[in-house]
């Protein structure tokens, strides 16, 4: 147990059940997050968590440092440096005995060891754990790495579900973390016998980042590996891992996978290429229409018209048919017998229908009957998804109308299959859990979104309903307070990673501490930010780096 | 009425009033001319302070410049202080006396680096001062004066408190219609003495400790010409000179009517215009023959340095501190202090006029910091105005 200094009570600046001051030696380094302990009455220990530190002179003006330097001479070398110190604010984040008054004046503040920062933090005896990274504390000599677990209870249900990370993009690492956290998950329940089951649904939305997970980082150190030891987790790639690529001829034009490995997954029955086909697909339209502004609703009228097969939509069986028919509709004198919608509304439905059907190859008339074409379609395969299923689904090279529609389409069969509309599925059969990972949140849940938005329905249906269900949403975005406020509020676990200073002077952030604040703009990569209910306090926490292939450029 | 006095009405057959208490030192706090400076001193004509005998004040900026990179010569700092204290008022033999009590404190702070000032010694006393007739007896007034300390010390308020007085001092309750001296002041002066008592312990303790040297001087807050002393003990005096070796008085406060020029006449205007960092030629000064059996028969250099430009201060003599040394070797008796030794020291001042205490004190032109902050810890170490007085 390391003194580093006492506690100061002053008339102004008293100690409180919340917080206290203490002085240190200038030249003593010490963090924000770093803990410390405060002997306190009756033998008991109060724990702090740095906030803030301050240096502190005589000096009573900034003239008065003027003065002392021969009146602005600023080569001259004084003898005797001005007497100062460190004083530094703590939060109390609790006492070893439960008493809660504030600590004494004088009374000595030390460095905490492993054990004090467990108890103090609320790492020590926590039911399910499941590795969500580690803290490092004090310099050396001093200093102490300890593994930190949540509590799986409350990431992924029943007591709490949903994780949101949020922070700038690359310097975040938001994904690495996400893939992290899943990678615990799957270590935890991959053999787990029981009622307990999961199964992954994961989003790829940039470049190749999550089209190898299941192949091993080649570059990953043995200082890194020993950081999984410690944490652990297999130092092993992911498992059961199944790629869902958007169909093209040539492949290439709609994924940023390479095509040489897409076919060997092919060819090791890993990869699939998805499909929409109009007969089984046409109920899911509006999903494309999702970003658009609908305020009257005439967009959901003209879906529900198309999909109920009203005016001469009955007998279309392929997507150039209906977007055929909808030219038909843009001419003036022919709405159909429903005029409320007017050729106006037709005509804007035509123009969005039109540019997002021949611009993607995923809509297609028919599913190759060749297995060895690997074809498929989402919904039929996330509705018979199994128990420690991966799905990867590739969405990357997609314009941003179909990336919300892919989305919607997956979130929405999640839905279903979790809700007990499947027919053919046996209840125990179903993985308990399904845990969606989706990057880039704001383009599907920002507060910007229209209301009338089906994605965003379905989202605040999963946000709220989901830790009841077994659906369980990973979400990441850069900005969080661009995020609508009850998908937030529903989440039990933030991350933070580094961001930049205008958000955090939004009021997402008003509970932070100032210094945290300005921590978050500094955060290094592998480092975050988390809160969870169990933890008593923010936690500084880092991870290793991705125990899954990396490609250098995307 | 507390314990103390309770005790005190009882041995010395007083009476005490419960009068109001207060502390009795009116601080000092404004940048002044001291012109009540008592100086027991008188200038040896034919006889110069340093060894090359200059007529001119000397300036030291080149100097000040080339030993900057050196490491300082200073390396202790000592400040002693006092707070006094008039707790009541005590009737003996239908005569009133004032009861005055204080805190004194001497500390030592030894510069270890320039980032680290360490209190070396620490002398932090509580001392009772009594009118001489609060002996009853006329016999072994010290016999007396110890035996109601140990009494006081035992009293169960003063135990609580967890304090203890480290003396109980007389003062002589003879009235002088010549300098019209109050009790209150006798009162005073006595704890003053206590405390140049406690000084002349530290300087001896760190003499005896070997810590100072020709490379480790001590600087002395204020003179090192002790006033009379109420129990003048010219022996001790003379055994302690020998502890002044490696140790330099600076006064902040001076009564530039003492300095002299080289025909023993005041200086003070040439003092006013002293330029930045010049000083002035040392002077030889001894006690003055009455006092000398009482004083200790040494003499002093004393010469004073600019540290500050005048433009910046309040007064013209802000800015100059007046330094003094006693005089060791028969050479330094006969010729004075050697003039490179005079540079050394003044340049060494100059050089330590940084950081200042500006805003903190309107002393600051006269103010070396590393004294500042001996200052500032022991009034640091004192108990607070109301809980001492309560004390009584």
């Amino acid at each position: 147990m390391k003194l580093i200094g006492k506690i100061i009570a002053t008339e102004k600046v008293p100690t409180t059940v919340d917080e206290f001051y203490f002085w240190t030696d200038k030249e003593l380094i010490i963090k924000p997050f770093d803990v410390v302990k405060v002997k306190h009455i009756k033998g008991s220990i109060t724990f702090g968590v740095v906030e803030e530190i301050s240096h502190l002179t005589d000096s009573s003006s900034f003239l008065a440092g003027y003065i002392s330097s021969d009146f602005g001479d600023v080569d001259y070398q004084q003898y005797t440096q001005r007497i100062g110190m460190n004083y530094v604010k703590a939060r109390v984040v609790g006492n070893s005995e439960g008493i809660y008054t504030p600590v004494l004046d004088g009374y000595s503040v030390s460095l905490a060891t492993e054990e004090d920062v467990r108890e103090a933090l609320g790492l020590k005896d926590v039911e399910n754990p499941l590795a969500c990274g580690y803290i490092e504390m004090y310099e050396p000599p001093d200093n102490i790495t300890i593994p930190v677990n949540f509590n799986s209870q409350f990431l992924i249900g029943p007591e709490g579900a949903h994780l949101n990370i949020s922070g700038i993009s690359g310097l975040a690492t938001k994904t690495s973390y996400a893939m992290f956290l899943l990678k615990a998950i799957q270590d935890q329940y991959l053999n787990k016998e029981g009622a307990e089951s999961v199964a992954y649904v994961i989003m790829n939305v940039k470049g190749r980042d999550l089209l190898a997970i299941d192949e091993p980082n080649s570059e990953l150190t043995d200082e890194e590996k020993s950081i999984y030891k410690m944490l652990e987790i297999n130092a092993t790639p992911f498992q059961n891992v199944k790629y869902f690529y958007p169909y093209s001829k040539n492949i290439v034009t709609s994924t940023y996978g390479r095509k040489s490995d897409i076919e060997s997954q092919m060819d090791l029955g890993k990869a699939n290429l998805y499909k929409y086909i109009f007969e089984d697909d046409k109920e899911s339209i509006d999903l494309l229409f999702s970003n658009v502004d609908d305020p009257n609703q005439t967009m959901e009228s003209i879906v529900n018209y198309i999909v109920t097969g009203q005016g001469g939509f009955g007998g279309i069986t392929n997507w150039r048919d209906l977007l055929q028919e909808v030219y038909e509709h843009t001419k003036s004198g022919k709405t159909g017998k429903d005029k409320e919608i007017t050729v106006l509304s037709w005509r804007k439905f035509y123009r969005l229908f039109r540019k997002t059907i021949e611009k993607t190859t995923i809509f297609a008339n028919t599913l190759s009957s060749n297995p060895n074409d690997r074809e498929t379609r989402l919904r039929e395969t996330i509705l018979n998804i199994q128990k420690n299923d991966t799905y990867v689904v590739d969405i990357a090279k997609l314009d941003e109308e179909t990336q919300g529609f892919v989305f919607g389409d997956v979130i929405r069969a999640i839905y279903e299959l979790k809700l007990g509309q499947i027919e053919h599925r046996k209840e125990a059969d179903i993985p308990s859990k399904i845990i969606i990972f989706i990057d880039e949140l704001n383009k599907y849940a920002s507060k910007e979104v229209p209301k009338s938005s089906p994605i965003l329905r379905q989202l605040l249906d999963i946000s709220e309903r989901g830790r009841s269900l077994g659906i369980i949403l990973f979400s990441a975005e850069q900005f969080k307070s661009d995020i609508h406020d009850r998908i937030k509020g529903n989440c039990a676990t933030h991350a933070y990673g580094r961001t930049n200073a205008i958000e955090v002077s939004k009021p997402d952030y008003q509970y932070v501490p100032k210094v945290y604040k300005s921590m978050l703009t500094r955060l290094k990569q592998g480092e975050y930010i988390v809160q969870n209910p169990i933890f008593r306090s923010l936690l500084n926490i880092r991870f290793p780096k991705p125990i899954y292939k990396q490609f250098k450029n995307g | 009425m507390g314990n103390i006095l309770i005790l005190l009405e009882k041995v010395t057959n007083g009476n005490c009033y419960q009068s109001y208490s207060y502390c009795a030192d009116d601080e000092l706090r404004l940048p002044t001319i001291n012109y009540e400076e008592n100086q027991n001193l008188t200038f040896v004509v034919k006889r110069p302070g340093e060894t090359s005998a200059p007529t001119e004040t000397k300036d030291l900026s080149e100097l000040k410049e080339k030993i900057s990179p050196a490491p300082p010569l200073f390396q202790y700092f000592l400040d002693g202080s006092r707070r006094t204290y008039k707790v009541d008022d005590i009737e003996l033999n239908r005569r009133i006396f004032p009861i005055m009590a204080g805190q004194i404190g001497v500390a030592c702070c030894e510069r270890q680096s320039p980032s680290q000032i360490k209190c070396n010694e620490l002398e932090n006393n509580l001392v009772l001062a009594l009118p001489s007739e609060a002996n009853p007896e006329i016999r072994n007034p010290d016999l007396f004066l110890n035996s109601l300390k140990d009494k006081v010390n035992q009293l169960e308020g003063v135990q609580t408190a967890g304090v203890k007085f480290s003396s109980i001092i007389s003062y002589s309750s003879k009235v002088d219609s010549n300098t019209g001296d109050k009790y209150e002041h006798k009162g005073i002066a006595a704890i003053q003495d206590e405390m140049i008592n406690a000084e002349k312990k530290v300087v001896a303790s760190l003499t005896a400790k070997n810590l100072l040297s020709e490379e480790r001087y001590l600087l002395k807050d204020g003179s090192l010409q002790y006033k009379p002393m109420r129990t003048g003990e010219y022996k001790e005096l003379s055994k302690i000179k020998n502890n002044y070796r490696w140790v330099i008085g600076v006064s902040k406060l001076f009564n530039p009517e003492f300095s002299k020029d080289k025909r023993g006449k005041s200086n003070a205007a040439i003092l006013a215009k002293l330029p930045l960092y010049h000083r002035t030629p040392a002077y030889m000064h001894e006690h003055d023959i009455e006092q000398r059996e009482r004083l200790g028969d040494y003499r002093f250099s004393i010469w004073y340095v600019r540290i500050r430009d005048f433009k910046y201060s309040e007064s013209p003599f802000a800015g100059i501190v007046k330094v003094e040394k006693i005089l060791i070797t028969e050479s330094e008796n006969e010729n004075g202090l050697e003039s490179d030794l005079v540079d050394i020291i003044s340049t060494n001042i100059i050089n330590e006029r940084n950081p200042v205490c500006y805003g903190k004190d309107t002393r600051w032109a006269n103010h070396l910091y590393p004294i500042y902050l001996t200052e500032l810890f022991l009034k640091s170490k004192y108990l607070s105005d109301l809980h001492f007085i309560n004390l009584f």
